[in-house]
């Protein structure tokens, strides 16, 4: 097994309320398998350098003083990213060190990985969230850049392989995946593969967009145009707008990534009721 | 891992049994002697002094700190000024006795019989006290296992931390007869204090001189000895000790070796002078490390040979033994001198205290496994992970060190006992689990106070079960109770007779101290005693605290009271009658009521039915107690403090409405009765945490039982560390563990030769497994085990 002792860290967010119960301190590991178009941490792609890098010892340092928060809220280290599972080596030293004394672990993925390489990563959490972010594998291409069976496969695997309570995160995009029929097929496929598996909802935000422009990086917006021009280019399915043929009328903006109204909410939450899905909420 | 020369010396401490030697006593009796009609101090200092003058010198082999209390390396001595009657009576069968037998010779016995005794025939503290004592306590408090103070008039009070930060470090003892000279000349001799205090100078003068004298006496020796040694390693190090010794303790210590050495002769002092219990280190760690950084980074010192010394003086402290009368061994069972050495905790202005040194200590207990020191931790809620995790592991060995205080709780118990702030922040522990200062005078333990003893007068018309004479106050027939209430009334009265006795056993005892027992050596150590020119014995310190008044049984009186409501007033099952006569009948034929008696709620479940009664009697223990004044106008302190004491105090109990049977055990400390806390350690936990605790200024002990499997991962250490963090966010002071399974206990008792080195948790402190009594075994694993957290 590959340990090692240091590796990139985005950021160490200590008093994180949303990534688990109680207060947590998230580590935000560099380096992402995938490239949403949504991306809200674009910096992880940026990371890799000298500013970034953190020894197994510094990170437990900027821990210690917190850890007895933790205590009375069941809180504890959340594992996030980029892609927490892209850095397997520095994740497992970790996890294994912050198991050894009693923390509580979060992991949060894209599920994007070789299980059998980090399964006993997966072991030793108390809980894992997994996103799993279009049904559709030739969208799931377009919006990530990677197919969504391995996703899928590794959701399943863990469910039937592992004892750790899962919650499977969907970013709710209007226009990407909130459309009812999608969370219908979201849906169907938990109860069958993943009947014990939580379903959280996180609605899209453009809080990251301030960030493209402090890295000097093309703005989020420019990038949904490029890629649905490409949708449209490719005549693929676009999700609300059923199929496009090549060279159809302009995909009008408003159509493209927006913010789920609550309304939008309701009837995800309705319809995962309806399949007999726990709706949970870390917000 | 040790070095190979700690192993041999470790390998000699668990494999030799204790000799007495007769050596300090001889030379302090024929001092005696020579100085009759001087007044006391000067007599108890010049004896010293003649004892440091006289006293063999030996430097075993491979030793790096020295200095012997007599020519056996491990050595119990002798102090008949305090007590010789039961020498005499007890030295045939010392080596036969069951708890902490020592070899004593037929020459040895012949000899002391001749030479010794007799010059101290009616001149012992031990004689004074029993013809002082009124005749109404004496009946009680007398080997009677009812109340016992016998340590504080058949010994010397120890109980004691020298302070080595302020006093003894900064100025050595050359500094101290210098202060004690200057001192002396401003005073008037025309009047009684100023004859008083030159007297209190002129005694610290000599047992100064005499200390140095000591050391210097071990610096020709080991001169001697480095010519006559061949091995140029050994010559090297003896060379060394000679160097060392010939400057230490006159001066103050300039390194780590030099500090490490000063330590031990301040103990060498503390034993020969009155053959203490609870003479203790304090806070190791704290006034060590600035001598091992400057030493480390001057390049002198390497880590490995600070650690050697550290395991080196360790077993210094556990080859001595503290010479007792079987009795006195019963409640103090494990050649247990008390030594206690605290690390960890916060320094004076609030930072975090741990540092290098309490690593190593934490090491040295682990590696070399002596008993002593009593390694003591304290533990505030920021307490770095890493030291966390030294303590936890050192746990999970089995060993039952470190004994584990909340480092708030202790500082409360002081602001409560009326210390400064920054004083009581800088707490240590005094031998098990009393927060005490160094520059503090207090009993630590004045008197136990047998709880059980108070059911047993109350529900037997006064008289005691086992031999029915009049031992409370008289008392209606126990079916005469109508209500509950009554009972527990009843239960009070007996209770507060018992407190009355014990302080009235106290103050009998400090007053006989003050005439006859000074003690100079100690009291230089002080600097308020060198301020004022008053020994310790007289008040002299800073702090005088009040006499700690221990409670033993807190848990069988809660649950008899808690077993009567139940099963006469609430469930009426029986009448008063009939529990009464099943109780004088030890149980015999009434053996469903008694099964219903053991099936009645029990302290130590997080149940308020037994609860409730436990917390009302610990208040109105510190209230009853604290309402008493010592003579130096102190009030009294509680503590439910453990020891082995619970054993003596059980034979003498008869059988009691919780369900035990007669002459069983009681229980220790505020820990449930054994095998009573069915739930979790976490409900036994909670129940311990409602009483009050950071008002027993005098300490509180809770002793638990946990499953080795829970602690055999690292995992499980680090949620014993938040178990025992979450245990002290309650108000709880201490807690300790044993880990050792019963399989491993029994397969000890059977096999005592295979594990001579097994430590295990008494109450407040650790001993060897196999130098424990049989019966003190038995009471060991007989503790519930938990399995789960």
């Amino acid at each position: 097994m590959i340990r090692e002792t240091e590796g990139y860290v985005m950021q160490l967010q200590n008093f994180s309320v949303n990534d688990g119960d109680g207060v947590r301190t998230t580590v935000f590991l560099a380096g992402c398998p995938l490239d949403c178009i949504w991306c809200c941490n674009p910096e992880q792609k940026t990371c890799f350098d000298a500013a970034h890098k953190m020894t197994l010892a510094q990170v437990e340092e900027r821990i210690a003083g917190y850890a007895l928060f933790f205590r009375r809220c069941g809180g504890g280290v959340t594992f996030s990213g980029g892609e927490a599972t892209a850095q397997q080596g520095f994740l497992r030293a970790m996890t294994e060190r912050f198991y050894d004394k009693g923390y509580d672990l979060t992991l949060e993925t894209c599920g994007f990985f070789e299980f059998d390489q980090v399964r006993d990563i997966l072991e030793k959490m108390n809980r894992i969230f997994i996103d799993v972010k279009q049904m559709d594998a030739g969208l799931h291409e377009i919006f990530t850049g990677v197919g969504n069976a391995r996703i899928l496969d590794n959701l399943t695997r863990m469910q039937e392989e592992l004892s750790v309570p899962i919650v499977v995160r969907i970013p709710l995009i209007v226009g990407v995946n909130a459309e009812a029929e999608h969370i219908e097929t979201l849906c169907r496929f938990l109860s069958q593969n993943a009947p014990r598996a939580a379903l959280e909802f996180l609605p899209y935000h453009r809080f990251g967009e301030d960030k493209y422009r402090e890295l000097g990086m093309e703005t989020p917006d420019a990038r949904y145009r490029t890629a649905l021009e490409e949708i449209r280019r490719q005549g693929l399915c676009v999700p609300g707008k059923g199929v496009c043929a090549a060279g159809a009328e302009e995909l009008s903006s408003e159509a493209n990534m927006e913010i789920p109204d609550d309304a939008v909410l309701e009837n995800c939450r309705r319809i995962a009721a309806d399949h007999g899905i726990l709706v949970v909420s870390y917000r | 891992m040790v070095t190979e020369r700690i192993e041999r010396i470790r390998q000699n401490y668990v494999n030799s049994k204790p000799r007495i030697s007769t050596e300090r006593a001889k030379l302090w009796t024929d001092s005696y002697r020579r100085t009759e009609g001087k007044s006391a101090c000067i007599r108890s200092a010049q004896a010293f002094y003649d004892c440091c003058a006289g006293i063999g010198v030996h430097i075993f082999e491979g030793e790096l700190i020295v200095g012997a209390i007599g020519e056996f390396r491990k050595c119990g001595i002798l102090t008949p000024e305090f007590s010789w009657k039961w020498v005499e009576k007890e030295m045939d069968t010392f080596s036969d006795r069951a708890q902490d037998p020592y070899i004593m010779t037929k020459d040895q016995c012949e000899f002391v019989r001749k030479e010794i005794f007799p010059y101290w025939k009616g001149k012992s503290l031990e004689e004074a006290f029993l013809a002082r004592l009124p005749e109404e306590t004496a009946k009680i408090g007398v080997d009677t296992g009812i109340l016992d103070n016998d340590s504080k008039w058949r010994q010397a009070v120890g109980e004691i931390t020298p302070d080595y930060q302020d006093v003894l470090f900064p100025k050595g003892f050359g500094g101290i007869i210098k202060e004690a000279k200057e001192k002396k000349a401003a005073l008037s001799m025309a009047d009684a204090e100023g004859q008083k205090k030159a007297e209190f100078y002129d005694s610290v003068i000599l047992t100064s001189k005499g200390i140095i004298l000591y050391a210097r006496r071990y610096s020709e020796e080991a001169l001697r000895l480095a010519e006559e040694e061949t091995d140029s390693v050994r010559r090297r190090e003896l060379l060394k000790i000679a160097d060392i010794c010939s400057r230490i303790p006159e001066n103050p210590p300039e390194t780590f070796y030099e500090a490490m050495q000063f330590l031990w002769f301040t103990q060498i002092g503390g034993i020969l002078s009155e053959n203490p219990l609870s003479l203790n280190p304090g806070r190791f760690d704290q006034y060590m490390n600035p001598f091992y950084e400057k030493d480390i980074v001057a390049g002198a010192l390497t880590p490995d040979f600070a650690q050697e010394l550290v395991d080196a003086l360790w077993l210094k402290y556990s080859e001595w033994v503290w010479t007792i009368s079987a009795n006195t061994a019963d409640y103090f069972a494990g050649y247990n001198q008390f030594q206690n050495l605290t690390v960890g905790g916060k320094r004076r202005d609030g930072s975090d205290g741990t540092n290098a040194v309490t690593f190593m200590a934490l090491k040295a207990t682990k590696e070399v496994k002596t008993h002593q020191p009593g390694l003591s931790v304290r533990i505030h809620q920021d307490c770095p992970e890493e030291c966390m995790e030294a303590v936890t592991d050192l746990v999970s060995t089995g060993c039952g060190f470190p004994a584990i205080h909340n480092d708030s709780v202790g500082y409360q118990m002081l602001l409560n006992a009326g210390y400064e702030p920054d004083d009581a922040r800088d707490w240590n522990n005094c031998g098990c689990v009393v927060p005490h200062y160094r520059k503090t005078g207090e009993w630590t333990a004045a008197v136990n106070m047998n709880f059980g003893s108070a059911v047993e007068y109350a529900l037997n018309e006064g008289k005691s079960l086992m031999n029915g004479a009049l031992m409370g106050l008289p008392e209606k027939p126990a079916k005469e109770f109508s209500c509950y209430e009554e009972v527990e009334e009843a239960f009070f009265r007996q209770f507060r007779n018992l407190c009355y006795h014990s302080v009235v056993l106290t103050t009998t005892a400090q007053r006989l101290h003050q005439e006859t027992v000074p003690r100079p050596f100690l009291s230089s150590t002080m600097e308020a005693c060198m301020e004022n020119g008053t020994d310790l014995s007289m008040g002299g310190a800073k702090y005088n605290v009040g006499p700690v008044i221990t409670g033993i049984g807190l848990a069988v009186a809660a649950n008899s009271l808690a077993a009567v409501k139940k099963l006469v007033f609430d469930d009426r099952v029986c009448t008063m009658e009939t529990l009464a006569d099943a109780l004088s009948a030890d149980w015999e034929g009434y053996e469903e009521l008694r099964a219903r008696a053991q099936a009645a709620p029990k302290y130590g479940n997080d149940e308020a039915y037994a609860d409730d009664i436990a917390v009302r009697i610990a208040n109105t223990f510190y209230h009853e107690i604290h309402g008493y004044r010592d003579i130096f106008g102190k009030p009294f302190t509680t503590a439910f403090m453990g020891i082995s004491n619970y054993i003596p105090m059980g034979r003498v109990l008869g059988a009691t409405p919780c369900g035990r049977k007669s002459g069983e055990p009681s229980s220790e400390g505020v820990s449930p009765y054994v095998g009573s806390d069915t739930k979790t350690p976490l409900a036994a936990m909670r129940s311990a945490a409602k009483l009050n605790q950071e008002v027993h200024s005098g300490g509180t002990l809770l002793n638990l039982r946990l499953n080795q499997e829970l602690v055999s991962t690292k995992r499980g250490r680090a949620n014993l560390g938040a178990l025992i963090q979450n245990f002290f966010s309650l108000g709880a002071f201490h807690v300790q563990f044993n880990t050792l399974s019963s399989k491993t206990l029994r397969q000890a008792q059977e096999r005592p030769q295979d594990y001579r080195d097994l430590l295990v948790r008494v109450a407040g402190y650790s001993t060897q497994f196999v130098n424990l009594s049989r019966n003190l075994q038995d009471a060991i694993i007989a503790r519930t085990e938990h399995g789960e957290f």
